[in-house]
C-alpha cells in the first residue's frame, strides 16, 4: 500500500490544537448555510476537551472541519485551524493524510456503521497501520492483537466481521483503530450514543485512562454533558453555530454565566443520579436558514430582554479560563437561581405559544 | 395516541360520504404537491414534452401524411420508387417496396402511443393493486404474492411475448397482454414496500382503531401516497412498452398491415437495405429513442426532486 | 460457511420456478392454433411416428394425465422433434445453448465490470458537468433500442468500413476439432466482437445507473468517513470501502436485469445471425416449429432463473452479514 507521508515542521511551543474564528459553510440550494460561525478554542497536550450542544449546533461539523471531513459542498471560508502550528485548512490532500490518523484520529458517531461491514475488523485496522507505516501484514496484526487486549476485547476475536460484535464491542474496536499509531489527538464524535448506560460508562473510563496512560490528548463531541462533565477538562458549550460558554470544567459547572448552559445542565440527570427532575429547554434551535437577528438563543431564553435582540453577543472573559457570550452577565446570580426552577421555563413555554416566538418584542 | 384524536377520527369516518371527500381531498393535494415539484426539475419537463409531442403527432398524423402507409409511389417512368433517397417530394425518402418513409413514421407514431400509454397504465393499474394488497395485508397473503412475483421474473419478457403472439396471434393486444402480465413485477414491489412503511402511520392506526374497513383505509389513506411512487414506475414503463412492442414487431411477430415503427425496421433489415437506405433506418429509431428517452426524462427527473439522496446537495 | 438454510430454501424456490414455468408453458400450448396435436406433430410425420408420439404424450388421455405424461418426459429431458430438422429437440436446443452462453456471458462478464466501474466513477463526481454529461449519454444509450443499435453497428462496421463479417458466427468452410478450439479460436472471436459490443451498449445502463445510485447513498455513510479519517487514498476509499458495499444491491438487481437481458439476446442473435437459442426460437415460432419453441423458451427460462441463482449466491458470499447469519 502507498504510504501517506509528509514532513512537517511542528512548532512546539504552539497548543496542540488551536481553532480560531473557524467559520464553516455550506453551499446548498437554500444558498450559503453557516453552520459554524466564528468558533475560537484551545487544547492542550494531556488534557480532554469537551464539546456540548443540542444536535444541529454545529459541534459535529468542527470536527469534520478539523478533520478535513466536509462534505463536498461544505467549506471553510475563514479562520484557521491549526495542529502544532500547522494550518489544517491549507494542507493538500495528501499531506493532510499524513497527519490523519497519525496524528489525528477519529472515533466516529454511533458503533453502528462506522466500521465497514464487508470486511473483518482486523483488516481494517491493519490497512490503517500499512496506510502510514511500511510494515509487513504478520507486524500489523501483531499491533491489531495488541490493541485489542489494550481495549479490553480478547485478540481471538480480530478477524470477526463487525456484525458479530455487540454495540459495546464495536466501540472497543473502533477504539482499537484509533489508537493503532499512537495518535497525539483523538476526535470522539457522540462515542457512546446508542450504547446502554454501563457499556457507556465502561468506554468513557477506557478514554479517560487512554489519556492517563497514553498520553493522548481527547475531544469529546456530546449532546449529553453528564458525558462531558465525567470526562473532560475543559469545554466549549455550543449553539447554533456559536460558542456560548467556554472554559475549565469546574468553573463552568460550579459558576455557569450562560442561560443556555444552565437550560443544558437542567436538561440531564447530574451525576449525584437525581433523575426525578429533568426540565428541559422549550423549543428547537433556530433553522441555520432562517437565524434570527440578535442572540440565537433568543427565542428560548427566559432571561431575554430587548438588547438581547440587536446582535449576538460576544464571548466576554468572566474567569481566568472562563468566557460566556451574553448580555445579562449582570444578573448571573438571579439568573442562577431561577434556572433551576421548573415554573422559569414553564413561563417561557406559553410565551413561545402565544406570541409563536420572542422576535416581536 | 390522545383519546381526542381517535375520536374524531372515529367521527369523520362514520360517514362514509366525507371519508371519500377526505379521499379526493387527499389525492387533489397530492397531485397540487406532485404537480409543483415536477414543475422544479427541468429534466422532467423537458421529458414531458418530448412525450406531449410525439402524443400530438399520433393524434393529427392521419391528416397530415402526405401518403397512404402503403400507397406505392410510381417513377415518372412507371416503374416503382424504390429505395429513393431523400427528395422535396419524399423527405425521408422511400422503401424497398416504393412507399413513402415519413408517412409510415407518422404513422407509426400512433401504434407507438397507444402501446407505451396503455402498457403503462395496465403496468401501473396492476402493479399498485397488487402491492397495496400485498403491503397492507401482510402476512400469508404478501408472502404468496412475492413468491409469485419471484417465480414471474424467471420468465424472461421477450421469449414469453413471443410465446404469446405465436399461441394467440400476432396482434397489439396480445403485445399489451404480454406487458400487463409481466411488466407489473418491480412496480408491485416499490409500491408494496411504501405501503408497508405507510400503514405504520398514525392516521393509519387511527382509522384501523376507529374500525373503518380495510378497503377504505386502503383507498383513502394509503392510496394517495402510492399514486407519486406509481406514477413514477408507469412514467418509464411508457418507454418500456414502447420499446418491447418495437421488439417484437422486429422480429416479425408484428401485425404488418399495421404502420408501426417495428415494422418499418424489420423490413429494412430482411431486405438488408439498411445497408444503404440510412434514411429509412434512422428515422423510426431515433424516433423510439427519443420517446424513451421522454419517458425516462420524466420519471427519473421526478425522482431527483422526490427523492433528496440523488440531488446534488 | 455459507448460510444453509437459506440455501435450501433458495434452492427450492429455483425448482418450483423452474416446474411453474414448464407448467404455464404445458398449458398456453394447449392453446395453439389447431389444437395440442399440432403443438408437438409434424404434418409431415408418418403414420407410425404419429401414433407413437401421441402415446408418449398421452394426446388421447384427459387433461391431468397429458399434463403429468408431459411433466414425466421433461424430466428425462425429452421434448419431442424439431418439425424442420427432424432432429431431437433435445440435441438441438443443447448445441444453441452453448452458442448463446458464449455471447451472453463473455458481453455480461464486460457490461457488468465497465458498468460498476463507470457507475463508481460517476458516483464519485457526484454534482460536476462531466457526471451531467455521462449521465446524459447513459440515459440516450439505454433508450436506444438494442436491435436498432445492433443494425447501426452493422452499417457503420460492416456495411461502410468492412472491418467486421456482416453475421453469423464462423468463417464460410471453418472447421473445428473440438468446442475448445471452437470457442477459442480467432474466427470465432473475430465474429464474436460486433455482437458483443452491440449487447454491451444494452447491458452496461443498469449495472451503472444502480452502482451510481448506491455510491451516493454509500458515501453518506460513517465508515466513509472513518476511510478518509484514516488517510486512504481516494482510489482506495472509492474501491475497498465504498464500491464493495455499494455493488451488493447491484447483485441483488441480476434478477431484474437477466429476464430483460435474454430479451436483448434473442433481438441481438436475430440481427447478427447468431446461431443461439434466441433465434432459433424465434425461428422455430415462424415457422410454426412448436416442439422447438417450447424447449428453447424453457432452456431460456431455465438460464434466467438460475443465473439468478447463482447471483443470490454471489450475493451471500459478498456480504458476510448474509453468509455468517446473524443481523
Amino acid at each position: 500500500m502507498k504510504q501517506a507521508n509528509a514532513n512537517f515542521d511542528f512548532d512546539d511551543d504552539a497548543p496542540l490544537l488551536e481553532a480560531e474564528g473557524l467559520t464553516v459553510s455550506y453551499s446548498t440550494s437554500e444558498g450559503e448555510l453557516i453552520a459554524v460561525d466564528d468558533v475560537s478554542f484551545t487544547v492542550q497536550e494531556d488534557e480532554i476537551f469537551g464539546l456540548v450542544g443540542e444536535s444541529g449546533c454545529g459541534k459535529s461539523t468542527v470536527a469534520q472541519a478539523v478533520l478535513g471531513l466536509l462534505p463536498t459542498n461544505g467549506a471553510v471560508p475563514s479562520g484557521s485551524i491549526r495542529f502544532r502550528g500547522i494550518e489544517l485548512t491549507e494542507l493538500e490532500k495528501r499531506e493532510l493524510d499524513a497527519l490523519r490518523w497519525e496524528n489525528l484520529a477519529l472515533i466516529s458517531q454511533g458503533a453502528m456503521n462506522a466500521l465497514n461491514p464487508v470486511q473483518r475488523i482486523s483488516t481494517q485496522i491493519v490497512e490503517a497501520i500499512q496506510a502510514h507505516r511500511d510494515v509487513s501484514t504478520d507486524e500489523a496484526r501483531e499491533r491489531t492483537a495488541e490493541l485489542f487486549e489494550t481495549v479490553g476485547l480478547d485478540p481471538e476475536r480480530m478477524d470477526d466481521y463487525p456484525h458479530q460484535f455487540s454495540g459495546g464491542m464495536k466501540q472497543r474496536a473502533y477504539i482499537a483503530m484509533s489508537l493503532a499509531l499512537d495518535p497525539d489527538l483523538i476526535i470522539a464524535d457522540e462515542p457512546t450514543t446508542a450504547l446502554d448506560v454501563i457499556v457507556q460508562d465502561q468506554i468513557l473510563k477506557r478514554l479517560k485512562e487512554l489519556r492517563d496512560e497514553l498520553g493522548i490528548s481527547v475531544i469529546i463531541i456530546s449532546h449529553d454533558i453528564s458525558v462531558i462533565a465525567e470526562t473532560c477538562n475543559r469545554l466549549g458549550v455550543m449553539y447554533s453555530g456559536k460558542l456560548m460558554e467556554y472554559g475549565n470544567l469546574k468553573d463552568i459547572f460550579e459558576n455557569p454565566y450562560n442561560p443556555y448552559t444552565l437550560g443544558l445542565q437542567n436538561a440531564f440527570p447530574t451525576l449525584r443520579g437525581e433523575q426525578s427532575d429533568l426540565i428541559s429547554i422549550p423549543g428547537s434551535p433556530p433553522d441555520i436558514a432562517d437565524l434570527p437577528e440578535g442572540c440565537r438563543f433568543m427565542e428560548r431564553c427566559p432571561f431575554a430582554t430587548a438588547e438581547c435582540g440587536g446582535e449576538h453577543p460576544p464571548l466576554e472573559s468572566v474567569g481566568d479560563d472562563h468566557a460566556s457570550a451574553c448580555y445579562r452577565h449582570d444578573i448571573v446570580d438571579e439568573m442562577r437561581r431561577e434556572a433551576g426552577d421548573r415554573e422559569t421555563w414553564a413561563r417561557l413555554r406559553s410565551e413561545v405559544v402565544a406570541t409563536g416566538g420572542a422576535g416581536d418584542e | 395516541m390522545s383519546g381526542e384524536t381517535s375520536s374524531s377520527v372515529a367521527h369523520s369516518e362514520g360517514e362514509p360520504s366525507q371519508g371519500w371527500r377526505r379521499f379526493f381531498e387527499n389525492l387533489r393535494n397530492s397531485a397540487r404537491e406532485q404537480a409543483h415539484i415536477f414543475a422544479q426539475s427541468r429534466m422532467a419537463v423537458a421529458g414531458l414534452v418530448i412525450l406531449i409531442f410525439y402524443v400530438v403527432i399520433a393524434l393529427i398524423s392521419p391528416y397530415i401524411v402526405p401518403y397512404g402507409p402503403y400507397e406505392r409511389i410510381y417513377t415518372d417512368a412507371g416503374g416503382w420508387a424504390k429505395l429513393q433517397p431523400p427528395s422535396l417530394a419524399h423527405p425521408l425518402g422511400t422503401t424497398e417496396s416504393a412507399y413513402d418513409v415519413l408517412s409510415q413514421l407518422l404513422l407509426g407514431a400512433r401504434i407507438a402511443m397507444f402501446v407505451g400509454l396503455l402498457g403503462a397504465f395496465m403496468v401501473a393499474i396492476i402493479g399498485t393493486t397488487v402491492g397495496l394488497v400485498a403491503g397492507y395485508y401482510g402476512g400469508w397473503v404478501d408472502e404468496i404474492v412475492m413468491r409469485i412475483v419471484d417465480v414471474l421474473y424467471g420468465l424472461p419478457f421477450i421469449p414469453f411475448v413471443i410465446v404469446l403472439v405465436t399461441v394467440l396471434g400476432a396482434s397489439v393486444w396480445n403485445i399489451i397482454l404480454g406487458i400487463s402480465l409481466l411488466y407489473w413485477l418491480s412496480t408491485a414491489r416499490v409500491v408494496r414496500s411504501e405501503v408497508l412503511t405507510v400503514r405504520e402511520r398514525p392516521y393509519v392506526e387511527a382509522a384501523e382503531a376507529a374500525g373503518a374497513s380495510d378497503f377504505r383505509i386502503m383507498a383513502v389513506h394509503i392510496l394517495p401516497n402510492v399514486i407519486p411512487l406509481a406514477a413514477l414506475y408507469a412514467a418509464i414503463a411508457v418507454g418500456y412498452s414502447i420499446v418491447a412492442q418495437a421488439s417484437i414487431a422486429f422480429l416479425g411477430f408484428g401485425d404488418p398491415t399495421i404502420p408501426s415503427w417495428g415494422v418499418m425496421l424489420q423490413r429494412a433489415f430482411v431486405t438488408q437495405s439498411f445497408g444503404t437506405a440510412w434514411w429509412w433506418v434512422f428515422p423510426p429509431g431515433l424516433s423510439i429513442t427519443m420517446v424513451v428517452t421522454g419517458a425516462y426524462l420524466v420519471g427519473r427527473g421526478y425522482e431527483e426532486v422526490v427523492n433528496p439522496q440523488l440531488q446534488e446537495k | 460457511m455459507v448460510n444453509k438454510r437459506y440455501l435450501a430454501r433458495r434452492f427450492l424456490l429455483m425448482v418450483i420456478s423452474i416446474f411453474t414455468v414448464a407448467t404455464i408453458l404445458f398449458f398456453l400450448f394447449r392453446m395453439v392454433p389447431g389444437g395440442p396435436m399440432s403443438a408437438i406433430m409434424s404434418p409431415r410425420m408418418t403414420e407410425a411416428a404419429r401414433q407413437r408420439v401421441i402415446e408418449n404424450f398421452g394426446l388421447n388421455e384427459p387433461l391431468w394425465k397429458q399434463y403429468l405424461l408431459y411433466m414425466w418426459q421433461l424430466l428425462h429431458l425429452n421434448l419431442g422433434q424439431s418439425f424442420y430438422y427432424g432432429q431431437t429437440v433435445k440435441t438441438l436446443i443443447l448445441d444453441r445453448f452453448y452458442n448463446t452462453m458464449a455471447l451472453m456471458l463473455t458481453a455480461f462478464l464486460i457490461s457488468y465490470t465497465v458498468g460498476i466501474y463507470l457507475g463508481a466513477q460517476l458516483g464519485w463526481i457526484r454534482g460536476t458537468s462531466k457526471e451531467r454529461a455521462g449521465m446524459l449519454v447513459v440515459l440516450l444509450v439505454r433508450s436506444t433500442p438494442v436491435f436498432w443499435t445492433g443494425m447501426i453497428v452493422l452499417y457503420v462496421f460492416a456495411f461502410k468500413l468492412n472491418l467486421f463479417p456482416l453475421g453469423g458466427m464462423r468463417g464460410v468452410g471453418a472447421q473445428y476439432s473440438g468446442p475448445v478450439s471452437k470457442f477459442l479460436s480467432v474466427d470465432f472471436l473475430y465474429h464474436l466482437v460486433l455482437p458483443v459490443f452491440t449487447l454491451c451498449t444494452y447491458y452496461t445502463g443498469l449495472p451503472l445507473l444502480l452502482m451510481r445510485n448506491n455510491l451516493l447513498e454509500v458515501l453518506s455513510e460513517d465508515y466513509i468517513d472513518t476511510a478518509r479519517a484514516k488517510g486512504l487514498t481516494n482510489r482506495r476509499i472509492l474501491f475497498r470501502h465504498a464500491a464493495r458495499n455499494a455493488v451488493l444491491p447491484v447483485v441483488t438487481a441480476f434478477a431484474i436485469a437477466i429476464g430483460f437481458a435474454v430479451g436483448g439476446q434473442v433481438l441481438i442473435e436475430t440481427v447478427f445471425s447468431w446461431p443461439g437459442l434466441g433465434r432459433e426460437m424465434v425461428k422455430a415460432s415462424l415457422r410454426s416449429d412448436y416442439p422447438v419453441a417450447q424447449g428453447a423458451f424453457l432452456l431460456l427460462s431455465t438460464i434466467v432463473i438460475s443465473m439468478n441463482f447463482f447471483a443470490d449466491l454471489a450475493y451471500t458470499y459478498l456480504d458476510p452479514r448474509v453468509r455468517l447469519g446473524g443481523t
